[in-house]
């Protein structure tokens, strides 16, 4: 029983800096699917496309040109987050905008042939191996000894854990109070009625896209920062997993993708602590099944009106 | 008035070019790469250039000129009474002439071949999304369900193709009702993202599963259909039997066995597509529409949701079963690999594409997707950014599909 | 009208299939076909077959062909697919190409071997190291790598004789090779009478493997061998050392590429065929690849220069072209190659493929072992 309580808490260390990222990207699809009722599937792929200006920015200042790291850290994030959300704004606005009344499968369609486009975009264009990432951030923010085991957090980690919170705090300040904010949850309330007020409809949808690429590029700055290597298919993995915790706190609510996404992080890192390692995603996707079943709209989300 | 506009127009094509530069400066102008020496940038700023300039000029001419929104004529979708049944039997006989021109060895058989293995897939999703109108994204699992039992039959009690066809569909519509029952009462997206879940349960248990299916390694070795009891391979599996080849005296060539491959894929596909023809017009392809138009409704008719789309799930899942069975066959080899997440949205991809409802629609889409990446082999690795390309594209111009039922239906904005 | 059109685009697309794909070789050349991974996540073991073969097969050409004729290369993709490969093997079979150099994944060679085989095409692979290929009683398969058995037990030798950890762990990432190669470090050590502390796959394609990290800090491992290809084992090394896991590292030759560097990967043991670019006979060729900005060292690079080099010399003594002849005439004989003498056993493996076990460094360099 001793060892119970540290292997607890670094499992929870592990599972929250996952949960983090995938709450980054849920946001993304969460906020899409609230307004305009659709998955938009490339949502991953700009997570990728986020990580890969990240590093070009890198590799073009170049490690070492002897600025700080945190310096390189912060120009990396603050390209990334400009050339990934003008991703965003753009994938809506070629791809979605004209689909927007047909069929509900059709923007989705269009949304996976996004996807197969931009992976392939990037394996065109920087080769399909791993690319390596310098390894800017270095060394622990604390590791103390508990009852004879060591639990320790490293720096990549804590920074993706703060920014997801800060970045949490801030969306959701945003979507309260801002006008924008205001505009947003109008429109996933009714959205031609959001029209008739004389909110720019058009306007609140490129804002999601590009809130979403906006915090799916900062979570795959950090992610390669993290893990030191990025490829092209690292987008639809995290997209997938990203997409389910969005489900599972109720896609369409904000604080459920947070939610969702930190249970999906805990569900998968407490899994593979009791379990084998290969059956982690077997027990996430089945607690989804499990959850829905129980909960049709997922855990925060607002149950479906039938009308008639 | 005409000055505020032309500065307008000036100004959109100034921020259209420029948001261009941001997209495409640092992908396309800065190229890394790993070589020797580490990550190398390659810098050519051309490219980035000759977009902006593109975008710039398009943006100022597309207002003058502009392209009238291209909608499809209402006679496309409502010609009933065209569709000949002529048709049907002229395509068939190409289908049945086409691979004897092929005999001084052609490369396209295999692809056409698995090209007709899709074309099972998405029929049989077509019943499920377009007749059912029930969004599923796990449809390769039912496919994997299929292939696997036969592959294990096979390896196991050494069952024949044809034996173990109607056990695969039988195996892959049980699972589909196990699957359905309780998932059925989920709406829409919801619904959706279960049967993904599932779908990768499937494919993680066949991976994982080492001792029934050989995990990664998948099972090697199946046996290929027999043709009225005669092998098709060179040499015969089993001891004293002879081969078709031996029976006719003839020499063996990969060629011919590739065309008797691909005969009896058409012949899946036509049982196939016939099979489904005359379910949709019996009363229950009748209910599955009805239940797809409104579920509401069709509960005041004393109609059962529940029952209508469990027999719509476990058909749509018993023709995946037996495309999987063929594949088993076909590529001789299954490995859970094959049975990822990319599969269930190419066949989603190629129902929405061919038009939802409508079957022809779905063969022909099917045939387009299949075929168009080995067209595109020459492109190497572009292939498959033209595929993506293409579906965004498709959707763009043509979101009812290629070939849209021609029953004229209602759709409301949601 | 518009239903006929759409007939007629129908119409003209089987024509095109018609026309497409009957392209014979030239006369004057033997076409040899090329069946890599040229795109998808391995693309890189592609890469370095691809520029073996190229290498060597330029400078046969230069030096005159083959029998007289020209070597062309047709370059075919499988991407590492099993449903892509045999598509590119009935390919083979109907542009009547009669030799192949690859595949280069076991996964994706099995299906695809089995349609050379019933057509009489020589396959070499430089790259597949499955077990299985060689069980199948194939008479024209041929392969200039070890095999997983043989690569297995020497690295659980080592592990046995000179590493003797206290608690060893096995990882693998649940693929034909990963697992195939852990499989045998497991047989091998048990038999020996060392029982790993855990036996576990990963997921492809994961990129956090932390839960992992901490379940073996808390069972007190201080060696893992991890099977299976280098995307993931960098994330396992970065993460190892984020936790201060503190143990050692050990692969296959999967893992000991360039993208292997860094802090986290020094001390990494791999087996690996031995470094042939180091052999002072082969500094010519290492220039010449130098020349070519290519990197003679990468793990396929001269199994794959061999491969091609067995198959020109073999022709040659052969004195035809005709696969089932090669092929009788490379199981009776010895082939110089940049290998060393290379020769095969009746099921057509190399036959004294050896591997040798190195410490990897954080410039991605390696040195022999002690």
């Amino acid at each position: 029983m001793d060892a119970f309580l540290p292997l607890f808490l670094q499992q929870l260390i592990n599972g929250l800096s996952l949960g983090a990222i995938y709450a980054l990207i849920a946001i993304g699809y969460t906020m899409v699917y609230g307004i305009i009722g659709m998955i938009n599937f490339a949502h991953g792929e700009i997570y990728m496309i986020g990580a890969y200006v990240g590093l070009i920015t890198l590799t073009a200042i170049g490690a070492a040109s002897g600025l700080p790291p945190w310096m390189l850290v912060a120009a990396a994030l603050v390209v990334a987050v400009i050339v990934t959300s003008s991703y965003g704004w753009a994938v809506e606005r070629c791809a979605y905008r004209s689909l927007r009344n047909s069929p509900r499968l059709v923007p989705l369609i269009s949304a996976i042939g996004m996807s197969i486009f931009f992976q392939n975009y990037v394996v065109v264009l920087h080769t399909s191996r791993d690319l390596p990432v310098p390894d800017l951030i270095t060394g622990h923010l604390f590791s103390v000894d508990i009852g004879g085991f060591e639990v320790s957090m490293s720096n990549s980690r804590a920074l993706i854990l703060f920014a997801t919170v800060v970045l949490m705090a801030a969306v959701t300040l945003y979507i309260r109070h801002a006008r924008m904010g205001r505009a947003c949850r109008a429109c996933s309330q009714d959205i031609q009625m959001a029209g008739l007020l004389g909110i720019d409809v058009n306007k609140v949808i490129s804002f999601t896209f590009v809130l979403g690429a906006f915090l799916a590029a900062i979570g795959g700055v950090l992610i390669g920062l993290s893990i030191n290597k990025i490829n092209p298919f690292i987008g639809f993995l995290a997209g997938i997993k990203a997409f389910t915790a969005a489900v599972l706190g109720g896609i369409g609510s904000i604080p459920g993708a947070m939610l969702g996404g930190a249970l999906l992080g805990l569900v998968e890192t407490f899994a593979s602590a009791f379990l084998p390692t290969e059956y982690k995603d077997i027990v996430s996707f089945g607690l989804l099944i499990v959850i829905l079943l129980i909960r049709p709209s997922g855990l925060l989300g607002r149950p479906e009106v039938e009308k008639v | 008035m005409r000055e505020q506009i032309k500065t307008k127009i000036l100004k959109d094509a100034f921020i259209a070019a420029a948001v261009t530069a941001i997209l495409t400066v640092p992908m396309i102008g800065l190229r890394l790469n790993v070589e020797s020496t580490g990550l190398v940038l390659h810098k050519n700023f051309l490219w980035p250039a000759v977009a902006a300039a593109v975008v710039f000029v398009a943006r100022l001419v597309i207002p003058f000129v502009l392209i009238p929104k291209v909608s499809v004529p209402a006679a496309w979708t409502q010609k009933a009474g065209d569709y000949k049944k002529w048709w049907v039997g002229a395509l068939i006989v190409l289908a049945i002439a086409w691979p004897f021109t092929l005999l001084g060895g052609g490369s396209m058989l295999t692809a056409v071949t698995m090209a007709m293995v899709y074309i099972m897939l998405a029929l049989g999703l077509n019943i499920v999304v377009g007749y059912a109108g029930l969004l599923d994204l796990g449809h390769a699992a039912f496919y994997a369900i299929g292939a696997y039992t036969y592959a294990l039959l096979n390896a196991n009690f050494d069952l024949g193709f044809w034996a173990a066809l109607p056990l695969a569909g039988l195996s892959a519509a049980l699972f589909g009702v196990l699957l359905g029952f309780p998932v059925l009462r989920l709406r829409g997206d919801y619904l959706a993202i279960v049967t993904l879940g599932f779908g990768e349960i499937v494919r993680i248990l066949l991976n994982n599963w080492d001792s029934l299916t050989h995990g990664p390694d998948g099972i090697n070795n199946i046996a290929k259909p027999t043709l009225f009891g005669f092998e098709i391979t060179k040499r015969a599996r089993v001891e004293d039997a002879s081969t078709l080849w031996q029976t006719l005296g003839i020499d063996y060539s990969n060629v011919y066995q590739q065309i008797i491959l691909y005969f009896i894929a058409l012949f899946l596909v036509v049982i196939t597509a016939f099979l489904i023809n005359r379910l949709v017009k019996m009363p229950i392809g009748r209910a599955w529409e009805a239940l797809r138009e409104d579920e509401i409704a069709c509960r005041s008719l004393a109609l059962n949701p529940t029952v209508i789309k469990l027999t719509a799930f476990s058909l749509g899942s018993m023709f995946a079963g037996f495309a999987g069975a063929f594949y088993a066959a076909f590529i001789g080899s299954v490995t859970p690999d094959s049975f990822g997440f990319i599969e269930s949205a190419i066949i989603l991809s190629i129902v929405v594409l061919g038009g939802m409802g409508s079957q022809r629609g779905v063969i022909l889409a099917a045939l387009v997707l299949t075929l168009l990446p080995e067209f595109a082999r020459g492109f190497a690795e572009y292939r498959m950014l033209v595929f993506g390309a293409v579906m965004v594209l498709m959707m763009i111009w043509r979101p009812q599909g290629l070939w849209p039922a021609s029953r004229r239906r209602v759709e409301l904005p949601s | 009208m518009k239903l006929q059109k759409t007939v007629v685009a129908a119409a003209l697309a089987v024509g095109m299939m018609l026309v497409g794909g009957s392209a014979l070789a030239a006369d004057g050349t033997i076409k040899v076909a090329v069946a890599s991974a040229i795109t998808g996540p391995v693309a890189q073991y592609g890469d370095m077959h691809r520029a073996g073969i190229h290498m060597a097969v330029e400078q046969a050409n230069a030096a005159g062909g083959v029998l007289g004729k020209k070597i062309e290369l047709v370059e075919m993709d499988d991407a590492c697919e099993p449903k892509q490969s045999p598509a590119v093997a009935n390919k083979v079979v109907s542009e009547k190409i009669k030799f192949v150099l690859g595949h280069v994944c076991s996964g994706a060679f099995k299906p695809a071997a089995q349609i050379y085989d019933e057509n009489d095409i020589l396959m070499i692979s430089s790259s597949a190291t499955s077990d299985d290929l060689s069980t199948y009683g194939y008479k024209t398969f041929f392969r200039t790598i070890g095999k997983d058995s043989q690569q297995g037990p020497a690295a659980a030798d080592y592990i046995i004789n000179k590493i003797k950890p206290k608690k060893l762990a096995i990882i693998h990432d649940k693929q034909t090779y990963g697992q195939g190669v852990a499989t045998q470090v497991k047989n091998t050590v048990e038999k020996h009478g060392m029982k790993p502390v855990m036996f576990e796959g990963i997921n492809k394609g994961d990129t956090d493997f932390s839960a992992l990290i901490t379940k073996m800090k808390q069972a007190g491992v201080d060696f893992v061998y991890y099977g299976g290809y280098h995307p993931e084992l960098i994330i396992l090394l970065r993460q190892a050392r984020d936790q201060n896991l503190g143990a050692r590292w050990m692969g296959p030759e999967g893992a000991a590429v360039s993208d292997v560097k860094g802090e986290s990967a020094e001390g990494l043991l791999v087996t690996l065929p031995p470094d042939f670019s180091k052999d002072p006979s082969n500094a010519k060729i290492v220039e010449a690849f130098k020349a070519k900005k290519q990197d003679a060292s990468g793990v396929f690079v001269m199994t794959s220069y061999a491969a091609a080099q067995v198959l020109m010399e073999a022709i040659k003594g052969a004195q035809s072209e005709d696969p089932k002849k090669v092929a009788a005439y490379m199981h009776k004989n010895k082939f110089k190659t940049v290998l060393g003498d290379v020769e095969f056993t009746p099921e057509g493996d190399w036959a004294t493929a050896r591997f040798d076990i190195f410490v990897w460094h954080k410039d991605a360099s390696k040195t022999l072992a002690p």
